[in-house]
């Protein structure tokens, strides 16, 4: 690891000396290039050079790093060389080393960001670029040919050497399938970058638009070369080499600094709006010059030749032009390529539209936002004030997962309504969170509200039905206390007071009417306890539904048919039943003038149903505070329906339904 | 008579336990749980054994469920059940299962003599059914007029038949004759179309019948 953190600084190092070199004009090496072109071209080697040594300090195995070292190094060997060969070696070396400047950067787009090939069959890819690039320089370095213009005079020093003899006249053809070779390269590591793009997430698809940004510059090099080439042509003026070079340049320095925020992820996240902008602006520059080429070259046939006033015009229309077609430019670009927060918002929209129309329910708007937001780990949670804890869509109560993902609160004026987890890439895609965010504002309010509803509802559900169940424990204890302690009592009393009477001495005869009396009295006091219990809750009912309503039935005063099952339910819900039955014929004997009255009940999924006819006057209602009302309470506890259904005339029907585990 | 008791109200056992030993009876064993009174009723094989229906440790029907075994393991034991309240269903299903067996209202205690006289009549393999129970047997049912066809008095006789006393019993009851007695009583085997049975094969009659018609 040490070795190879000081490998990258001899490199470094290396670089920054030869490039001083350079500059310094120590070798005469910057022949073709104009003399104001010479900072940018220090910076196109100084930039890869020290991303590449600041990555390797960090990461010396980083083969990215170690691309872009290597890839500055490459070309800045001409200068050394130049100033120990001379001048020949000078020009030779510049003719051939040139394509390491497009080299790395391929190199970079096969393995960035992880340092990997996407996959072994890559490596044939890899070895076909590396042999184009490989041959082209030696054949470059071999080729015989002479120099021209300028060094015309200088002669070449591997004029007529014996492996350029070998193919004579034919040499100067072998570069040809080898630059297409390097060309084939150059679309293959764009094909790896899209592949990349379309196959990662989060971070790793930020670092790769990183690089998409950067090595899109390259077929824009090469439309803008044309165009210029053209734009030339139709001039008279050769700009063509004067665009080229700086532009490679460029496009090394972009590719590095696109690696170096993409590795140290500091700003990384800015990539959308940087790819809007420049998109904006290739655009409105594209549309620009075409309106000043074709200004320009149409006042000049009408006019005829180039004036200074042609030039002003077009410079007047063009400027005046800049800040609308600006604006429509960047309109056209959100609505196109700001795509996702454009889908994500009308998504939300086309949402509400639905659950207007019923045919969602407002509930589902946390799968909505994940879609919208391109994140299927999105998890929208609603803050229910009451309870103080966060519920899902389902009505679940949950804490927030302690987990990666990150939180954005949504809220109105200060008050929180929900969080939403995402994926934490999202947070630097402010542009796509706060607008498909606040299109949702309404609908998570709206699925907020029922959520809590839902929530407070089935625990008012529950609390009625513990209450319900809490009622007959107290009414089974009162019923237990009845009997076996007060009426054990007053009997134990009783058989005393007998006990007493029978041993009464002859002389004490007198006494026995009296407590003949007393024994009366506790017996009717019995009587009275066993009523008052009997109320309170049958103790038939120890036996089931069908034992207690068979005996209900037998002390009626009326005939009364019993189709019970002899199943079990819950002691509750049996009891609830029983008292339906137990009024229903109450009011059928007392009020109804019935002669007959039929009792039924069925289970059926899950659902105890009891159905009490009688023969009466019909007409019955239930009133309020009537016996029915409160059992009809008392059923609704238990989440079951009471329904009493009475023609003048035809009798009666009480129909109750109740729910039943077993 | 050799009899236990099972009630775990120990005032109202030693009560029952005294008017008993006062009748001239031996009780042999007192207990206040069912297990109990299994162990003690195989021990002892008694005449009778006295069981209050509700007993610890649940107070549901475990005195009921004692008898039953009884019944089963000491035919010779006869078993009176005392209960807090009135089921019908079991104490007829038990009644009617055979001789030698009672069902009562506790509150029957208090009227000693009646209270002495089913007791005996229960250990001689005769039966007893508390009035409550069989009040509810004699409601008319629904299809069926049978019931409507007997007199008043009729039905008083057939609901002291029900309830297991003798032809002698009725009579004491009712102040009326012996004969008179036989004479509703064949009345009314014949109007239910029950056969002349005798003894306690005739309360099983009445009961199969009241059960058939409820």
């Amino acid at each position: 690891m040490r070795g190879l953190r000081i490998a990258a600084w001899a490199v470094a190092i290396a670089t920054y000396l030869f490039i001083t070199l350079g500059a310094l004009g120590v070798a005469d090496a910057f022949t073709e290039v104009p003399v104001a072109y010479v900072p940018l071209i220090i910076v196109a080697f100084l930039m890869p050079a020290t991303v590449g040594l600041v990555i390797a300090i960090h990461q010396p195995r980083n083969r990215i790093a170690w691309i872009l070292l290597l890839g500055a190094l490459g070309p800045t060997l001409q200068l050394p060389l130049a100033v120990l060969l001379g001048r020949g070696w000078a020009l030779q070396l510049d003719r051939a080393l040139w394509p390491i400047l497009y080299a790395w950067p391929v190199a970079v787009a096969f393995v960035f960001p992880n340092g990997k090939l996407l996959s072994p069959r890559w490596r044939w890819i890899v070895l076909g670029a590396a042999a184009s690039f490989g041959g082209f320089i030696a054949v470059a370095l071999f080729d015989p040919a002479a120099f021209y213009g300028d060094d015309a005079a200088v002669r070449n020093p591997m004029e007529g050497n014996a492996v350029a003899g070998v193919f004579g006249g034919a040499y100067a053809w072998l570069s040809l399938p080898l630059l297409l070779g390097m060309l084939g390269s150059l679309v293959a590591g764009a094909v790896a970058i899209r592949i990349r793009l379309r196959r990662s997430v989060g971070i790793e698809r930020l670092q790769t638009m990183w690089l998409a940004w950067s090595a899109a510059l390259v077929p824009l090099t090469l439309l803008l070369c044309i165009s210029s080439g053209l734009l030339g042509l139709a001039l008279g003026i050769t700009i063509a080499e004067w665009i080229v070079f700086p532009l490679l340049m460029l496009i090394d320095i972009a590719v590095a600094a696109s690696v170096g925020i993409a590795v140290g992820r500091y700003r990384l996240y800015a990539i959308e709006r940087l790819v809007n902008r420049t998109l904006v602006y290739a655009v409105l520059t594209a549309l620009l010059v075409s309106a000043f080429a074709g200004l320009t070259i149409g006042l000049g046939v009408l006019v005829g030749g180039g004036s200074e006033w042609i030039t002003a015009v077009t410079t007047l229309v063009v400027a005046v032009a800049f800040l609308p077609l600006r604006r429509r430019i960047q309109d056209m670009v959100d609505r196109r390529f700001s795509r996702a927060r454009y889908n994500g918002v009308r998504r939300v929209r086309t949402f509400e539209d639905e659950v207007r129309e019923g045919r969602r329910a407002p509930e589902e708007i946390g799968a909505v936002l994940a879609e919208a937001l391109g994140d299927p780990s999105a998890d929208l949670r609603f803050w229910l004030p009451a309870t103080e804890a966060f519920a899902a869509a389902s009505g679940d109560l949950a804490d927030l997962p302690d987990d990666t993902r990150a939180r954005t609160a949504i809220g109105r004026d200060g008050a929180r309504t929900a969080v939403l987890l995402h994926d934490s890439s999202l947070l630097h895609r402010r542009d796509l969170l706060n607008g498909v965010l606040s299109a949702a504002t309404l609908s998570i309010e709206m699925a907020r509200l029922r959520v809590e509803l839902r929530l407070q509802l089935a625990e008012v559900e529950a609390s009625r039905a513990r209450i319900v169940e809490a009622g007959y424990e107290e009414r089974r204890r009162l019923e237990r206390d009845l009997h076996d302690g007060a009426q054990q009592r007053l009997v134990s009393l009783g058989v005393q007071v007998r006990r007493l009477q029978r041993g009464l001495p002859r002389g004490a005869a007198v006494l026995s009417p009296a407590l003949d009396r007393v024994v009366e009295e506790i017996g009717g006091a019995i009587g009275d306890l066993r009523q008052i219990a009997a109320g309170v809750r049958p103790a038939r009912l120890d036996d089931g539904l069908s034992a207690a309503l068979v005996d209900l039935a037998r002390s009626a005063p009326i005939p009364v048919d019993v189709e019970v099952p002899n199943e079990r339910v819950q002691a509750s819900v049996e009891a609830a039943a029983y008292f339906v039955a137990c009024e229903a014929l109450t009011n059928a004997v007392r009020y109804a003038s019935a002669s007959r009255v039929s009792m039924r009940a069925v289970r059926e999924n899950g659902t105890l149903l009891v159905s009490i006819t009688d023969d009466g006057i019909g007409g019955a209602v239930v009133r309020r505070g009537s016996g029915l009302a409160g059992l009809q309470d008392r059923v609704a506890a238990h989440g079951g329906t009471l329904a009493v259904s009475s023609p003048r005339g035809r009798g009666t029907r009480v129909e109750v339904a109740i729910p039943c585990a077993s | 008579m050799r009899i236990v008791i099972a009630d775990d109200t120990v005032l109202l056992r030693e009560g029952v336990a005294g008017l008993l030993e006062d009748a001239g009876h031996t009780v042999v064993a007192r207990v206040g749980d069912a297990e109990a009174l299994v162990s003690v009723v195989a021990e002892h094989e008694p005449d009778l054994a006295i069981v209050d229906v509700r007993m610890p440790p649940t107070y549901e029907d475990e005195g009921m469920r004692a008898a039953a075994e009884i019944r089963r393991r000491h035919p010779e034991t006869a078993v009176l059940v005392l209960s807090q309240h009135v089921e019908s269903n079991h104490a007829v299903e038990l009644v009617g299962s055979g001789g030698g067996f009672g069902y009562l209202l506790k509150d029957r205690i208090l009227d000693v003599d009646e209270f002495l006289e089913a007791a005996e009549r229960v250990s001689s393999g005769g039966s007893a059914l508390d009035p409550e129970v069989v009040k509810q047997l004699l409601v008319p049912q629904a299809g069926d007029a049978t019931l409507d066809q007997l007199t008043p008095r009729e039905r008083e006789v057939l609901g002291l038949m029900a309830e297991g006393r003798t032809n002698a019993g009725i009579a004491k009851h009712l102040w009326l004759t012996e004969r008179t007695v036989e004479t509703h009583v064949s009345a009314i085997l014949g109007k239910l179309d029950v056969s002349g049975a005798d003894g306690h094969r005739r309360v099983l009659a009445v009961l199969a019948y009241l059960r058939s018609a409820a």
